[in-house]
């Protein structure tokens, strides 16, 4: 697999834009791909992240701005210029030709010598060497999805753009092929470019996940510091769960912030608050927060809140999840361990609710309390 | 168990019309062209014929007409290949280029079939007139002589097959042409073929079922087309078309027509069977 | 075993199955032979209906009769004034061969056609009436007939005297070419054959008996008295000229077109369609070697209903001012005796017309193909038609 890391180079997106008749997909996008990252662009259908990818592979044309690979720039190659390879969504399978010449195709259209051998282990490597004589509508999704993989990856491409890759598979086939396609990944070394809706996935697998929203990048890290300290209310709704409260900013206070929500005061670390002033969002996730019954002892020296009463409740296994209306009337979610200590509350009852200070975050009031909530 | 009783003989209900049509219609009219053939060739329509078997007559037949015979497969080979091509660019140019225009392109494909088969080729002769405005521009950039024509040689008859025909080529084309993914063209694309590799590993591969279709709707009934030659060409574009239309109506050679008629049908039989099964398309089934 | 011994079992009942039907198709072939077409016309006739029965129904030729237009009223609604019968014309005789396929099975069979008269040529009505297809008229019922048609059409060797037959209209073949496009005339047959200007442009008859009687006369020969030899000649003539591309293409009445076009420049014609086709440019001429005359013939198939009323049909086309005005309109040889005179009343400018009135110089240098026996017939044709092409 050396192979794949001479000439291997870097992805550069700079003020990428592309304009349809009637709107504008991608923004004045900028982007960085390490070589050998995994890296995820994540966000709601229509956010703009598939065009960006269409553009990487050159099947759409940008409207300004430039991609380079390395050095070289590529803005306006054509598709069959880059050494850029696509898994489809669809896989875009040649239902003319068995599995064998599907993943020979590349090969063959570049004249690389040693086909047969190269093919094989490309097959071996996606556990379908045996499947090589069929034809794609005999194999089951999975297997589908192997081959699209297998196709694109034997090019040993700079760049291996993944449009959506697994979002034709059933749940549990797609949790197993998450794991196999990071194994692979790591396996070859090559610089994945994953574009997804699925939350969920886009952590399981990325070293670095780009939320797009709108046609913007939102903000871009590691999966846990995204999670953990996420910068817009679209990033904190859309990556997992959040309880975004109103508050007011009173001051700084050493290395913390103070803000006043609805009468309480509460701490937010000052590099986990995002405004300084004025009004705000005051963020943390439902598994953070503690609930104890009225008086009881949190075990959370901090942000205290009083006067919540139980308005639902789901058993859902490993955890249980509450719904607690304040006294300013907003219903906050809470997701406690099952750990078997201590004892589920019933619909009604009155509980006290509190965190530790350094997992709140806080957010600029500005920005909808709403963005990045899927329907379902 | 009555229910099933009552089910059983829905099947051979819902086909009686067709069987019945095809014995009328196919049946009996192939049996009585067989026997024609057999006919005895010293018999005329006013004592009678006498089926005898005579199957000389066949022999009699290839000797006499192979020129024709030759002229209508080579003819109708080349007129199907000329659909081909024009047929081909213009069902692409429909499935993957028209857009909006897609409808009304097709619509005006099959337009001329709303004006009758002879009037649309009675007004090729008017077009391929030797005073008109074709041949006196041909004339003029000296691609044609100052005496050459183009009606009534084996140009226009071939023309006129092609105008003919062109349809049943661009119709069954654009069918399977408009099925094919977008998205396998630009796999193609990504995989490093460009566009004239994708059109022949990608593009070509996955038509052929509609031009398979195509020549066989277009060639079967060229090779035994007559109008186009009877108008369009002159006594040296006779096809076997022509040879049998004149000895069944004219000369009455009934037995020669007949044997004619069996040799042509036993001929494009068997040139299907060779193409099909050379391009090896089960979707044609 | 047992799975062995049903696979042989249906082995053998399917080899017998097609084996039988094998067979029994052999066998069906047998019955599509054809019987012979022969008819007696005394007994294959129908009742004569015409005293109470007031339609008649005619197959004709295209353009082949006048037609009403403002002020003017035609032959045939004076035929519907006069008798009272109605008349169901149709123009469905395009080729007398192709016309013959379509009634032999009826007429073959001593079925009835549904029509009381159709049309045909001289060869043709000979075939019919021979064949006994065609019904006697009364002689008493067509008086003018016998009285007025022209002496050269008055006995033809096949129907001597005018008993089963009578002449629509008549007319000569001879040479046609367009004056635009050909500066230096035809005037001989022959040039058609060997003139190095017209090859390509020139067109010839699918009438067996028009184009090959005039090669015959080219060549010197009487179309009315050949040898096969004589014959064999004037085929190798037409089959040279066929195959260096001298002639162009064989036409029906359709030629016209072609020479009012340009694309034929002198051509074989009939001399009707040229003073018909209101095209200044194309002129008739009677070849130096000669021109054949013909001519179409009324007939009354078995089996007709109306027979009274066909003749009566007859007979008024017979009157001299009727055929007058047949003739004005359709410019063939009028057969009609006192026509002339006639038309003297109905349109002077064709009194002298020699295309409907030939004078007895004209006609002196007509000519008639031989009568031909059935086998020769169908030997000619055949030649004939692997050069034409029809």
């Amino acid at each position: 697999m050396s192979q794949a890391s001479e000439g291997s180079r870097s992805l550069h997106l700079s003020q990428l834009t592309k304009e349809f008749a009637t709107f504008t997909a991608v923004k004045a996008l900028d982007l960085d791909v390490p070589h050998g990252s995994f890296f995820a662009l994540l966000g709601p259908s229509g956010c703009g992240k598939t065009t960006t990818l269409r553009m990487v592979a050159g099947l759409e044309t940008p409207t300004s701005g430039s991609i380079r690979l390395g050095d070289t720039d590529i803005t306006y190659a054509k598709p069959y210029q880059r050494p850029v390879n696509t898994v489809f969504q669809s896989y875009a399978l040649f239902p003319h030709l068995d599995i064998y010449e599907n993943v020979a195709f590349g090969l063959r259209r570049r004249k690389s010598g040693d086909v047969d051998r190269q093919v094989k282990e490309m097959l071996d490597l996606v556990e379908l060497g045996t499947q090589a004589r069929k034809k794609p509508p005999q194999l089951s999704g999975g297997q589908q999805q192997r081959v699209a993989l297998a196709r694109a990856l034997i090019n040993r491409p700079d760049v291996l753009l993944l449009d959506e890759p697994l979002g034709a598979l059933d749940l549990k086939l797609r949790r197993a092929m998450q794991i196999e396609l990071k194994r692979i990944q790591t396996e070859v070394g090559l610089t994945f470019v994953h574009v997804t809706h699925d939350q969920e996935e886009a952590m399981t697998m990325a070293d670095t996940v780009a939320v797009m929203n709108a046609g913007v990048i939102e903000q871009m890290g590691a999966p846990a510091e995204l999670y953990e300290n996420p910068r817009t209310t679209f990033v904190a709704n859309f990556l997992g769960q959040s309880n975004l409260i109103a508050g007011k900013v009173l001051g700084a206070e050493g290395d913390f912030v103070k803000v006043d929500m609805h009468g309480i005061t509460v701490s937010i670390p000052q590099e986990r608050a995002h405004v300084k002033t004025g009004d705000g969002w005051v963020g943390i996730r439902p598994e953070k927060v503690l609930i104890a019954a009225v008086g009881e002892d949190i075990d959370a020296p901090g942000n205290h809140l009083d006067g919540g009463v139980v308005t639902d409740v789901s058993f859902v296994g490993v955890s249980t999840q509450y719904l607690v209306r304040m006294p300013w009337g907003q219903e906050l979610q809470v997701f406690e361990q099952n750990t078997g200590r201590r004892r589920l509350f019933n619909k009604g009852e009155s509980v006290d609710l509190s965190w530790r200070p350094e997992y709140a975050f806080l957010l600029d009031a500005s920005q909808d309390v709403n963005a990045g909530i899927e329907d379902d | 168990m009555p229910r099933q009783g009552k089910g059983r003989y829905t099947a051979y209900w819902l086909l009686a019309p067709g069987a019945i049509w095809l014995g009328l219609f196919f049946v009996i009219p192939f049996y009585s062209l067989v026997s024609a053939s057999l006919f005895d060739p010293n018999g005329s329509v006013l004592t009678g014929y006498d089926v005898t078997y005579h199957f000389a007559n066949f022999g009699n037949a290839i000797k006499n007409y192979y020129p024709e015979l030759l002229r209508s497969l080579w003819y109708a080979g080349l007129a199907t290949l000329v659909c081909l091509v024009i047929g081909y660019v213009l069902a692409y140019a429909i499935a993957f280029k028209a857009g909006r225009w897609r409808n009304l392109l097709l619509v005006l494909v099959i337009a001329p079939f709303f004006t009758s088969f002879l009037l649309r080729t009675l007004s090729w002769k008017l077009i391929l007139s030797d005073h008109g405005f074709v041949v006196d521009t041909l004339q003029k950039v000296h691609i044609l002589g100052s005496d050459g024509r183009l009606l009534n040689t084996w140009f226009a008859v071939v023309a006129g097959i092609v105008y003919n025909f062109l349809p049943f080529m661009v119709l069954p084309l654009y069918a399977s042409l408009e099925k094919i993914d977008g998205r396998l063209i630009e796999a193609a694309g990504d995989l490093y073929a460009n566009p004239f590799k994708a059109f022949f590993k990608v593009t070509w591969p996955l038509s052929l079922p509609g031009v398979v279709a195509g020549t066989l709707l277009t060639f079967i009934p060229a090779a035994g087309d007559f109008i186009n030659a009877q108008l369009l060409g002159g006594p040296g574009q006779r096809m076997v078309g022509n040879t049998i239309q004149s000895l069944f109506t004219s000369t009455q050679d009934y037995a020669a027509a007949g044997a004619l008629s069996v040799i042509l049908m036993a001929l494009i039989v068997g040139l299907v069977m060779v193409y099909i099964r050379r391009a090896g398309t089960e979707e044609l089934v | 075993m047992t799975d062995n011994g049903g696979l042989s079992r249906r082995t053998m009942l399917k080899g017998a199955a097609g084996t039988a039907f094998g067979l029994g198709s052999v066998l069906a072939l047998k019955g599509f032979g054809t019987s012979g077409l022969k008819q007696d016309p005394a007994t294959c006739r129908a009742t004569d209906e015409s005293a109470h029965d007031k339609n008649f129904v005619i197959s004709n030729w295209p353009l082949y009769i006048d037609e009403p237009d403002k002020g003017y009223r035609s032959t045939l609604q004076d035929f519907e004034k006069q008798t009272g019968i109605k008349v169901h014309y149709t123009d469905d005789v395009n080729d007398n061969s192709e016309f013959f396929a379509k009634v032999k099975n009826q007429l073959g069979a001593c079925e009835s056609t549904k029509r009381d008269m159709f049309v045909l040529t001289d060869w043709m009505a000979a075939r019919m009436i021979d064949v006994g297809w065609i019904q006697p008229l009364d002689p008493a019922k067509v008086p003018n007939l016998h009285e007025n048609i022209i002496d050269s059409l008055k006995s033809p060797d096949w129907d001597p005297k005018r008993t089963y037959s009578a002449p629509w209209q008549s007319g000569l073949t001879g040479l046609a070419y367009n004056k635009k496009y050909l500066k230096k005339p035809v005037k001989q047959y022959g040039e058609l054959l060997t003139r190095k200007d017209l090859h390509g442009r020139v067109t010839m008859l699918t009438e067996l008996r028009d184009t090959m009687g005039l090669i015959l006369l080219s060549q010197g020969v009487d179309p009315a008295k050949f040898s096969d030899a004589q014959w064999n000649t004037a085929m190798d003539a037409l089959t040279k000229a066929t195959s260096d591309g001298q002639i162009r293409r064989f036409t029906g009445n359709d030629y016209v077109q072609d020479l009012s076009a340009g694309n034929v420049l002198a051509c074989e014609a009939w001399s009707g369609d040229i003073a018909n086709a209101g095209d200044d440019n194309l002129v008739f001429v009677p070849p130096e070697e000669g021109m054949m005359i013909w001519a179409d013939n009324m007939l009354v198939p078995n089996l007709a209903t109306r027979e009274g009323n066909a003749e009566k049909w007859i007979d008024f086309y017979y009157d001299p001012h009727n055929a007058a005005k047949l003739a004005d309109y359709n410019q063939y040889i009028c057969p009609v005796k006192g026509a002339q005179k006639a038309m003297e009343k109905v349109d002077p400018d064709n009194v002298d017309n020699p295309l409907i009135f030939p004078t007895d110089e004209t006609l002196k240098q007509t000519h008639r193909f031989m009568a031909l026996k059935e086998f020769q017939t169908r030997e000619y044709e055949r030649q004939f038609s692997n050069v034409t092409g029809v």
